[in-house]
Order: structure tokens, then C-alpha cells, then sequence
């Protein structure tokens, strides 16, 4: 029982652990109110005041608004897309049998298993030569297709599960197959498309590798690669960067906060496949 | 289920099938024709056989980008995986742990472009939190320039993912402690298990599955690994941090490499499917044993 510590002295480790992965944060938001003097001099004090003309100032030079708007454009129609689509294939998949199905099937699920570093290079070539570069399908449609296989395989899961009869019974009152989709299998599928949005959503809103190679037009960039722009402009302009990187980072932490049970059920099921 | 008319199932894979076809597969297999080919990405391309493959086996930088990345994937498997799985361990015994796995779990959230620039202002050599604490606690001799010093910069950029994964896997691990049965806990303890070994002996092997799919994330992911690299330090200084992605990116896209750049994303391509095919084996004749 030696190594039974007592409970007070895990807590006590827990908040110091918690502290470490919190401080980093806890430091951004504290300089962002500073300048850059202040950042050098006293780089652990507090700020004398909590002035919030930084930010604003970073929002205006940054150009955030225009990087999250972009940001919400790409995500909002690529988590869309993925839901339609992969909504439609699991249902095909999950309750019907027809030639050259598990080609298909096993065609899709490569994309389980292919990393990005196997397509993106003649993608961008062909991006090019169809004149997407710059502009936002040249991100819509690859995060599109990205989250198709896995969106697809746990929505097929879900529908797996539903009795046949339900469907039979819709089929027997006349229902086509076209209502059996959206009047039996969508409403069934609430929870399971749930979970997928909200893994779709958040590596859309995080991709960076695609949105670094195919946009150049700052008035398209979204936050990852607006961020980095921004950084490169103001390389030395700590106080400005450390606002800039509150004002992206707290609104997360907030809807983190509020739905902190659906983003990390979401999460969880979208990387155990 | 029988459909109205044949062709019906297929009407429902077409906008699916469509999109991956062009923007996954078509891509997967030019990448392999290009990586057959010495190209600009404008002019002629030039059919050379397997001759860009002859010259990544001699390209020295190539083995040493692949070397880093195992690096950073052994040491995140410590400081993700191994952290991750004993915190779990440490929060699925007691109550009350709610804002502690959440506050853990933050970094995951954020793109990791914001992760790595405000780390570099953490290992910033004049302002930066971790050469400060050093100072304050009287360690000041051991300050440095993380990410300018060959010889702490690719650890340096470990840890960072560490901070940001650490708790993903905490969170994939807590879930699975909590599926497990409590009388099991319960029985061991009377056989009088201490916590250790009521932890590796009991509760490990127990969530295996876990486990195994953690490792397996963690390995296939660190060989895709680029965002915090890129923007930490591009795979300077000296090459010191230089992993395949960063390095056929700048071959392609910097250098018009086309040819040999592909090909040196199709060996990473083959690297990340035979880890990923030989796990799942693995696991199979594991579940076995």
C-alpha cells in the first residue's frame, strides 16, 4: 500500500498539472493586454490594466474577421456536403445489395487509411490547371472528400443497427426510395450526423497544409493561414500577436466549455473509427 | 432491402463516389505516375522509370527526415499516449474530475497553427515562459535558444504536441476506464492489488483496445505530422527538424521537384498503409492469444 498516496497530495498534483497545460494560455490573454515593452520587461507580471484597444487594433490589421468569415464558409459548407453525401452512401451501403458494392465500399475505405502526403501533390496540379487555386471550392472540395470515408463508414454503423422491418413497413404504405431516405433513415441518423459534424467541423476549421498550398489571396485565407500571414507581417509586434491569438483561441474555449460532453464524444468516435 | 429500380443504390453513392473519386483517389494514383517522372510541374515530363527512387535511397536528408519523424513519434508516444494513460488512470478513480479533463482537453480544439506560434513566443529566448521559469526557479544556466539549437529544437516541438495530445488521449483512455466493470476493481482489491498494480496489472489490460488504437493514432499520425514543424521552425535550423513532409514541400513547391517529390510521398504513403495494415494484423493475431 506504499504507493496508495494520499488523496489530498493527487490533488494538489492534478491542479499543478492542469496549471502547466493552462499557463500558456493564461500567459497569451495576460500579454495581449500588454505592450511590447511591457512583454520584454516584465514578461510574468500582470498588465497594469485591462485595455482592449490591442485587440481591436489586431482585428483591424489582422484582418480577422475576414480570415473567420472565410473560415466559417469552408466549414459550414464542407460539414453540409459531407452530411449529404455521406448520408445518401451509407444508406445505399447499409440497405441495399447490388453489384460492385464492395469495390465500392473498399475504394472508400482507403481513405481510412491514405494520408493527405499521398494525393496532395498532383491535387494542386490539377487545382491549377482548372483554374480552382484561389478560390473557396479549392478548399471545400478536398475537405469535402476527406471526411467522406469515415463520415460515411460510422453513419452505415448507425444505420446498420435499424430493424428492417421499419423499412418494410414505410415500403408497404408506399413509400419510394427516395422517402424511405429522408423520412426513416434521416430523423434515425440525428445523433450519428451529430458526431460527425462535429469532427468534420473541427479538422475543417483546423486544416492547414491545403489552405497554405492553394491560398494566396489574403482576402480568402481562412484563420490558420490568415494567422500565419499575419505573423510574418508583424514579426516582432508581440503585444498585437498575442491578441490576435485571444481573440482566435477564446471564442473556442468557450464553445468547448459549453459543449464540452457532445466535442469530446465527437472527437473520441471520429479517431476510434 | 430490394430497391424500386436497379440503378437506384448507385443514384445514392454518386455525389460520395464523385467527390472522393476526383479529389482522392484520381490525385493518389498521378502522385504515383508523377513520382515516375522528372517534371517542373510545367514543361515536358520526362518518363525516368524508378530513378527517383534510386536517388531517395542515397538521399542522406531523406533517411534523416526519416529518423526525426520516428523520434518524434517515440517521444510522443511517452508524452501523449503514456502521459495520457496515466492521467486517465489517475482521474477515473475519483470524482470531481470533470474540470480537470477539461481543462486538459483545451489545446486539442485549437488549430494547431495558433498552438505553434504561441509557442514560440513560450520558447521566445527573451520573454519566453520556459527560459523565465528557469531563471526564477535558479536554473538560469540551463536557459537556451529551444528552437534555434539543433539540439533541442526537435524535442522542443515534441513537447509541444505533447501539450496539445496529451489530453486527447486522456480522454479516449478516461472513457474506456469507466466502461470497466466495478466488482473486477473490486475483487482485486480484496486479493490485496495495490494501486500500481491494480493499474497495470488490472486496468490496462483491460482497455487493450484503447490502448492499441492510441498507439496506432499516434504512430500513423506522427508520420503525417507537418503543421507544428512547418510553422515552428520549417525543419531548420541545420535540418535539425526536417521530417519528410516538411521536406518534399519544399522539394515541390519550392524547388518545382515535382518527380522527386512525389515519389518521396509515395514512400511516406507506403510507410503510413503497411504501419497501419501490419497493426491491424497484429491486433488480430493478438485477440487470438
Amino acid at each position: 500500500m506504499r504507493l496508495r498516496a494520499p488523496s489530498i497530495l493527487i490533488t494538489v498534483l492534478l491542479v499543478l498539472v492542469a496549471l502547466v497545460f493552462f499557463f500558456p494560455l493564461v500567459w497569451m490573454v495576460l500579454s495581449s493586454f500588454k505592450t511590447n515593452s511591457e512583454i520584454f520587461q516584465t514578461p510574468f507580471a500582470l498588465p497594469t490594466s485591462i485595455d482592449f484597444t490591442q485587440w481591436a487594433t489586431a482585428w483591424e490589421v489582422g484582418n480577422i474577421g475576414q480570415y473567420a468569415l472565410n473560415s466559417i464558409i469552408a466549414t459550414a459548407t464542407s460539414v453540409l456536403a459531407i452530411l449529404a453525401f455521406s448520408s445518401a452512401a451509407a444508406f445505399a451501403f447499409s440497405r441495399y445489395r447490388f453489384r460492385g458494392q464492395g469495390i465500392i465500399m473498399g475504394a472508400l475505405a482507403l481513405g481510412l487509411l491514405l494520408p493527405l502526403q499521398s494525393y496532395f501533390i498532383a491535387q494542386s496540379t490539377m487545382f491549377r490547371d482548372l483554374y480552382l487555386t484561389d478560390t473557396r471550392l479549392a478548399l471545400i472540395i478536398p475537405y469535402t472528400a476527406m471526411g467522406i470515408p469515415l463520415a460515411t463508414y460510422l453513419l452505415k454503423v448507425y444505420l446498420d443497427a435499424v430493424p428492417e422491418e421499419l423499412f418494410e413497413a414505410a415500403r408497404i404504405d408506399g413509400a419510394g426510395d427516395f422517402r424511405l431516405f429522408t423520412l426513416i433513415a434521416l430523423p434515425l441518423l440525428k445523433p450519428g450526423i451529430a458526431t460527425v459534424a462535429i469532427f468534420s467541423a473541427l479538422s475543417s476549421w483546423n486544416e492547414f497544409l491545403l489552405a497554405l498550398l492553394y491560398i494566396q489571396d489574403d482576402s480568402l485565407k481562412t484563420i490558420p493561414t490568415g494567422l500565419l500571414a499575419f505573423s510574418s507581417r508583424y514579426v516582432t509586434d508581440y503585444g498585437l500577436l498575442f491578441s490576435a491569438l485571444s481573440i482566435i483561441t477564446i471564442p473556442m474555449v468557450v464553445i468547448y466549455i459549453v459543449f464540452n460532453k457532445q466535442i469530446t464524444e465527437g472527437i473520441t468516435a471520429g479517431s476510434l473509427k | 432491402m430490394k430497391a424500386t429500380r436497379p440503378w437506384v443504390p448507385y443514384l445514392f453513392l454518386v455525389p460520395a463516389v464523385a467527390v472522393f473519386g476526383f479529389a482522392v483517389l484520381y490525385p493518389v494514383a498521378m502522385t504515383g505516375w508523377y513520382s515516375l517522372t522528372e517534371w517542373n510541374g510545367y514543361g515536358a515530363q520526362v518518363f525516368v522509370g524508378f530513378a527517383n527512387y534510386v536517388k531517395i535511397a542515397a538521399d542522406t536528408l531523406f533517411a534523416q527526415s526519416f529518423l526525426h519523424v520516428i523520434f518524434y513519434i517515440l517521444a510522443t508516444l511517452v508524452l501523449e499516449v503514456l502521459v495520457g494513460l496515466i492521467l486517465a488512470g489517475i482521474v477515473a478513480s475519483r470524482k470531481a474530475s470533470l474540470w480537470f479533463r477539461v481543462a486538459i482537453f483545451t489545446p486539442v480544439m485549437l488549430p494547431m497553427v495558433v498552438v505553434a506560434v504561441l509557442w514560440s513566443f513560450v520558447y521566445n529566448p527573451d520573454f519566453g515562459l520556459v527560459n523565465g521559469l528557469l531563471e526564477a526557479v535558479g536554473l538560469g544556466d540551463w536557459q537556451r535558444v529551444w528552437l534555434g539549437d539543433p539540439a533541442t529544437a526537435l524535442i522542443a516541438i515534441c513537447v509541444v504536441s505533447g501539450w496539445v495530445f496529451a489530453g486527447f488521449y486522456m480522454t479516449i483512455f478516461y472513457a474506456a476506464f469507466k466502461q470497466i466493470p466495478s466488482e473486477v476493481i473490486e475483487a482485486a482489491k480484496l486479493d490485496g492489488a495495490n494501486e500500481w498494480q491494480l493499474f497495470w496489472r488490472i486496468k490496462v489490460p483491460m482497455i487493450r483496445n484503447a490502448v492499441e488504437v492510441g498507439i496506432l493514432l499516434c504512430v500513423t499520425g506522427g508520420f503525417q505530422g507537418f503543421d507544428l514543424f512547418y510553422v515552428l521552425t520549417n525543419g531548420g535550423p541545420y535540418y535539425s527538424t526536417e521530417i519528410p513532409t516538411t521536406y518534399l514541400v519544399r522539394a515541390v513547391f519550392k524547388n518545382g521537384e515535382v518527380g522527386y517529390g512525389s515519389a518521396m510521398a509515395v514512400v511516406l504513403t507506403l510507410v503510413v498503409v503497411v504501419v497501419g495494415l501490419l497493426f491491424a494484423r497484429l491486433r488480430r493475431i493478438g485477440a487470438h492469444l
